[in-house]
């Protein structure tokens, strides 16, 4: 039996973490994610994170302002990964806290949780410097294809990370898509990991590529249809950390604050009672220096093979 | 047959990376880093060849275009590229066989032709409003198109292709990515070099391999970088990055810049750029992917046949769901809107940050 408690210390210092035990994280966490649904069932109280994006630090910020995983549920609307500089700690972080407290996170896929874009976007180049191959990073993917879809929070507060799809206008019909595995280039599983909200009239193609963009019509279509209030996404910055839309409709929550270490944004997350009352938790980035003064960079590792 | 992209699949990218296209450009990038060797900026050859001034013309009435469409829609407000960009793209694309008629006389219509699409997307893209690696090697493509058809002579002009006409290039991207906040496309985040050059950091490292003073870990020494920053390439990356990004040092918000800046030897870092350049730029698909081949450079046999489209300025150019386009490399395609650090800059000086609450 692992000891959780240790490797939850390790990463929340951003220690390197055996490769084995990397391996034994991810299969455990398999098994406990491929026994959840598409759309995972949570009640109230429970606070929602968006995009987190391998900020380990900031992740550590939002655990302290919000209660603490020992104390509060979660909801992360994906994005752990890529762009930052503890992508796998943050990921191995929530898994762990997934493993210890199974009923209190919930973690959702976002597109940046596939092999395609972890392998461009940063998350595949930041394993391999760490370990010197890609193992971990595979192990890392086998999970990815295991998280859930989306959310419902006492059947009333629809969570996604991207938003709508033309193809699925009810959430049981989200029950139905096989999930595990890599987020196909189109059709609906795509779209909830690659919509955005727009002022449009109707569906719209995404300057993105993926997904659509969708209006306040579809949003309350899909508010009337499934007999929800609000849908909680994430996967566009907001500068304000987040964002209201459509009478308040929909939200977009982003969690990673001074994105890339240099967007200068503030970040969110947004905690609903149990009358389904929201409130914000505003946070700035963590600064670069720690208490004691010591710059908050990874350790040095091996130079990377081009410069040997 | 005007230039087309064919780059599809892995299978594909195994035929180019194998074939004698490749080499024999990846061999005119070198040619050109070899020819800066312990050259400051300044320091370029004398007299300048016609045809380097030919294409210094060309690359002024690109600055004059520049200068032409200021941003007025969002200008405050939106925090991504800026649509106005569209407009400068749109003006290139009409004039560039006019321009390099202007400029290169003695080319014929049909390599007129061939060489202005590598013309026009040397900017940016015209729907994502982005720059990256692969527009700078759109460029690098167009003046191994003029090399091809005997416009430059690689003895003569190779010092000043680069310490003329691609810093005069890179000084015109500057302007692009400052004006219109354009955003960086297939950013690695944290774990790339630069948000959107890498050649500028190939040459800079060549240019310093014979300097007795300055050492790669010079790039930490904010007096040096300002000191050098007009002088060497590299050290004016440095300076543009420390200017843009918010955060406190190098170490913070640029570690492959860093660690590289623990090679002991700039012959070190100019060897590793190369094969950085290699693997990281001609060897990724979501990158070449865009790449057009043409007469100037023949694709090799047994590629994937060429999409349906050619490009023709349209907006469906580019367009992701156009049958056979690559969507399981979803990478530098399907481009993931990311702000730019200039934006974010500029943002940040025109509004106070929100008063936390809890």
């Amino acid at each position: 039996m692992m000891d959780l408690d240790k490797i939850i210390a390790s990463l929340r210092d951003g220690k390197h973490i055996p490769e084995e035990t990397v391996f034994r994280l991810c299969l455990n966490s398999q098994e406990l994610l491929m026994n959840e649904g598409n759309v995972t069932q949570v009640d109230t109280p429970v606070t929602i994170c968006g995009d987190i994006h391998g900020q380990l630090h900031d992740l550590l910020t939002l655990f302290e302002k919000s209660g603490g995983v020992e104390k509060t549920r979660y909801i992360f609307l994906g994005d752990f990964v890529d762009r930052g500089f503890y992508s796998l700690e943050s990921f191995l972080l929530l898994l762990c806290y997934k493993l210890r407290y199974p009923d209190r996170i919930t973690l959702i896929r976002g597109n940046h949780e596939t092999r395609q874009i972890t392998k461009v976007y940063g998350f595949y180049d930041e394993v391999v410097r760490k370990y010197g191959n890609s193992n971990v990073w595979r192990y890392c993917c086998e999970v990815f294809d295991y998280l859930s879809l989306g959310a419902i929070i006492n059947n009333s507060i629809f969570c996604v990370h991207g938003g709508l799809s033309p193809d699925m206008t009810t959430v049981d019909e989200i029950r139905t898509i096989d999930r595990k595995q890599e987020v196909p280039h189109e059709g609906a599983m795509c779209d909830l990991l690659w919509s955005d909200p727009e002022d449009v009239d109707t569906w719209s193609l995404s300057p993105r590529g993926a997904g659509f963009l969708f209006g306040k019509r579809e949003v309350d279509q899909f508010l009337e249809k499934n007999n929800v209030e609000l849908i909680a996404r994430a996967h566009q910055l907001v500068m304000e950390g987040y964002k209201e839309m459509f009478d308040g409709g929909l939200v977009t929550v982003w969690s990673a604050p001074n994105y890339c270490y240099r967007c200068g944004n503030v970040a969110a997350v947004l905690k609903i009672d149990d009358d389904l009352n929201r409130e914000y938790t505003i946070f700035e980035a963590v600064q670069a220096q720690n208490e004691v003064g010591n710059a908050i960079i990874p350790t040095k590792k091996s130079q990377m093979d081009y410069f040997l | 047959m005007l230039p087309e992209k064919r780059l599809l699949t892995p299978d594909d990218m195994k035929l180019w990376e194998e074939s004698p296209t490749r080499a024999h450009f990846t061999k005119f990038i070198i040619d050109l880093a070899e020819s800066v060797k312990g050259h400051e900026n300044s320091q370029y050859k004398e007299p300048i060849s016609e045809s380097i001034n030919s294409m210094m013309n060309l690359l002024s009435q690109i600055k004059d275009i520049t200068q032409k469409h200021p941003v007025i829609k969002d200008a405050d407000s939106s925090r991504f590229g800026k649509v106005e960009f569209r407009d400068f793209y749109d003006e290139v694309s009409r004039n560039s066989r006019k321009i390099l008629r202007s400029e290169f006389p003695s080319l014929t219509d049909e390599q007129l032709e061939q060489l202005s699409i590598y013309l026009d997307e040397s900017w940016g893209n015209k729907r994502r409003i982005d720059y990256g690696s692969g527009h700078e090697l759109n460029f690098m493509c167009l003046l191994y198109g003029l090399y091809s058809y005997g416009i430059f002579n690689l003895s003569n002009d190779s010092t000043n292709l680069v310490l003329k006409v691609f810093i005069e290039y890179l000084k015109i991207m500057r302007i692009l990515e400052t004006k219109y906040w354009l955003e960086p496309a297939g950013s690695h985040g944290v774990w790339g070099l630069d948000d959107y050059h890498f050649l500028p950091f190939l040459f800079g490292a060549f240019q310093l391999t014979t300097h007795k003073h300055l050492k790669p870990i010079s790039i930490h020494n904010n007096e040096l970088v300002e000191m050098f920053a007009h002088r060497y390439l590299y050290f004016g990356c440095i300076a543009f990055i420390n200017k843009v990004k918010s955060s406190a040092s190098l170490r913070w918000h640029s570690p492959m810049l860093d660690d590289i800046s623990g090679v002991k030897t700039w012959s070190k870092v100019a060897e590793g750029m190369i094969k950085m350049y290699k693997a990281e730029v001609l060897s990724k698909l979501p990158i070449m992917q865009h790449f057009y081949f043409s007469e100037f450079l023949p694709c090799p046999d047994g590629v994937s046949p060429p999409r349906g489209h050619i490009h023709d300025g349209t907006d469906k150019d580019d367009e992701c769901n156009f049958e056979g386009h690559v969507h399981t490399t979803w990478g530098d395609c399907c481009g993931i809107k990311l702000p730019s650090a200039i934006a974010a800059t500029e943002m940040n000086k025109k509004h106070h940050k929100p008063i936390p609450f809890d």
